[in-house]
């Protein structure tokens, strides 16, 4: 027998109390485990890439840039590849439908992110074929179901052809499966020769060009340089990373960390409150005891030792069975809801478990060594 | 004499042989006070105890109810302190430890047996033998196996994997016994070792704390109601309203 063992008994002396508490920390653990999951997959930005960089109005999202920029961009050293980006947004059908679409060349996309998007060559031949393709990301075609070979049109929410409609005619040519499951493939990509040339207003500018540095060269100070070489000309610009503009994008409907952040530390505050008031009165039960050991020569040390080891088991088993859970429903949830439990993701909630075990044992490990024996052995 | 023998013979009733009394008293208590505040009321129980008990003594104390055996036993135990004056037991000055040194003072030099065995109910007879074990640098075998020795000695072989509650009361007092010796402490403090037993378990440990004090060289300080488990010891000392009255020495 060890002190390890000693706390398991105790722990165990209650059964139904103990497993009530590990079920509680289980689903705690069950719903950090999913929600940090989520922030790390594609619906958040965090896989996002902070090397990729996206050239933008510093007007903001509705503000376009002139085609003609490219060329000074490409003067640059530092940069390896530019792909000019003119977004399309409209729903299919009706209008929570929402889909998104990327006009781009896809030659160029395929050289500036083309890895990892998942583009191939095959693919960007398929576009090849007629102005009005397609390429559907893996998410949005499995979400849709879509196909290849399908008819799409798309009703834009502001963007008009030059005929006055806003129904944007496509066929799909291919799919893309992106990298992996936190690749953002919720998306479409169009060519944008077809777009430029069909839409009523706005021809020869761009929403972005997508911008891929040099392998070496610093993206963040690349970024810096191009803001300031079009800081004093008729448009200037805002650079930031893919995954800054994610989060950006992502804070324009709500900041979905903090949401997160908040709805998993209510949970937690919840759980410690649960876990500290029934260790307390665990501990309250066996005053009794801790003073035979304390007389049996246990020290503070042994006896913290030992109700600190009491609720790291407790939380041990609860937060371990909680993250084999979300795991298991990460997996089972499929590429499509974007959840990748990262091995970042286990080792903060093990942090967790550990520093939640410490504070949750603290209080009643407190009660215990500040009972004095003469006054715990009158509990009987 | 072997243990099965002194487990199995009836309570001794032969004078325990002389001791060679050490220089100096192994428990020595001059001028002790104490006294308890109840209610902004302060109770006094001792007003300047003395007492010297010999290495190797087994001493009986008697008294009734409220005369202060138990506050005695405690402060002996160092589980609870003096108001002042001086308790050394060895060359340990308990009334001037801390209460780490006093737990581990108590871990190296004293076991102690309760009167309702204080046993911990969701462990087995070894392992709450085992207990004042896992305070020491002994590893998993060594401990098995000093387990094993003392429930032998105690007659408890075989039952190491009992739990408590399926016990009588005798063998559970018996492993209360072994938890106080496993660890082979100088002194034995028991409280009322025999106050929850019946007539043929209460001799059967009388006769094992006699065996742990004539064989095993023991100094034992037994708190007792019980006359009869007093004659067991070398001599009684008579304690009301925080005074020794009077000593009775065993026969022979």
């Amino acid at each position: 027998m060890t002190l390890f063992d000693l706390a398991r008994r105790n722990a165990w002396r209650k059964p139904l109390r103990t497993v009530l508490l590990i079920v509680c920390v289980a689903v705690a653990f069950l719903i950090h485990g999913l929600t940090a999951s989520f922030l790390a997959g594609s619906q958040g930005a965090s896989a996002a890439s902070e090397d990729i960089l996206g050239v933008m109005s510093a007007g903001g999202r509705g503000q376009s840039l002139p085609m003609a920029a490219r060329a000074r961009l490409a003067v640059d050293p530092d940069i390896a590849a530019i792909a000019p980006l003119v977004r399309l947004r409209g729903f299919v059908g009706t209008e929570k439908n929402v889909v998104a679409v990327s006009a781009v060349d896809p030659a160029l996309m395929m050289a500036v992110n083309g890895k990892s998007l998942g583009l191939t060559p095959a693919l960007v031949a398929a576009m090849g074929t007629a102005r009005d393709t397609l390429l559907v990301g893996r998410a949005l075609a499995d979400a849709q179901g879509f196909v290849v070979g399908q008819s799409v049109t798309v009703s834009a929410f502001a963007m008009a052809r030059q005929d006055g409609s806003r129904d944007w005619r496509f066929t799909i040519a291919g799919i893309f499966e992106g990298e992996n499951a936190s690749t953002d493939t919720y998306f479409s990509i169009a060519r944008l020769d077809y777009v430029d040339a069909a839409r009523a207003k706005g021809r020869d500018t761009v929403d972005a060009f997508v911008v891929r540095p040099k392998a070496g060269a610093d993206a963040a100070r690349l970024a810096a340089r191009i803001d300031q070489q079009f800081q004093n000309s008729a448009s200037p610009t805002r650079t930031q990373s893919e995954k800054q503009f994610l989060e950006a994008f992502l804070r324009q409907y709500a900041d979905v960390g903090l949401i997160v952040n908040l709805v998993v530390g209510a949970a937690f505050v919840t759980l410690m409150l649960i876990v500290v008031n029934t260790m307390v009165f665990a501990v309250r039960e066996r005053r009794f005891e801790i003073g035979v050991l304390k007389t049996l020569g246990f020290s503070q040390k042994a006896i913290l030792a030992l109700i600190l080891a009491e609720t790291l088991f407790v939380l041990s088993l609860g937060g371990g069975a909680g993250l084999v859970l979300a795991k298991l429903l990460t997996i089972l949830a499929g590429p499509e809801l974007g959840l990748v439990m990262t091995p970042l993701i286990v080792l903060r909630a093990l942090g967790l478990i550990v520093v939640l075990g410490f504070l949750t044992g603290a209080l009643p490990a407190f009660n215990a060594l500040k009972t004095p024996i003469v006054s715990a052995f009158r509990t009987r | 004499m072997s243990t099965a023998e002194t487990m199995s013979t009836p309570l001794a009733q032969t004078p325990l042989p002389d001791m060679p009394v050490p220089e100096g008293p192994y428990i020595a208590l001059e001028n002790l006070r104490k006294a308890y505040r109840i209610g902004g009321q302060t109770i006094p129980i001792f007003s300047g105890l003395d007492l010297a008990i010999p290495r190797g003594d087994f001493v009986a104390i008697m008294g009734p109810s409220g005369s202060g055996k138990s506050t005695l036993l405690n402060m002996l135990a160092g589980i609870d302190r003096a108001d002042g004056g001086t308790l050394r037991i060895g060359n340990s000055r308990l009334d001037q430890m801390g209460e780490g040194a006093r737990a581990a003072w108590r871990a190296h030099h004293m076991g102690i047996v309760f009167q309702f065995y204080n046993l911990l109910p969701m462990l087995t007879a070894a392992e709450n033998v085992e207990l004042p074990l896992l305070l020491k640098p002994l590893s998993a075998r060594e401990r098995r196996a000093r387990v094993a020795k003392v429930l032998d000695l105690v007659g408890l072989a075989g039952r190491e994997k009992q739990r408590p509650g399926l016990m009588s009361g005798g063998q559970q007092q018996r492993v209360g016994i072994a938890r106080a010796i496993v660890s082979d402490p100088d002194l034995l403090l028991c409280d009322e070792p025999t106050g929850d037993l019946d007539r043929a378990s209460a001799d059967a440990v009388l006769d094992m704390l006699r065996f742990l004090n004539t064989e095993m060289k023991k100094t034992i300080v037994m708190v007792t109601h019980d006359p009869q488990a007093a004659l067991q010891a070398r001599r009684t000392l008579h304690l009301d309203k925080g005074q020794f009255l009077e000593e009775t020495r065993a026969a022979g």
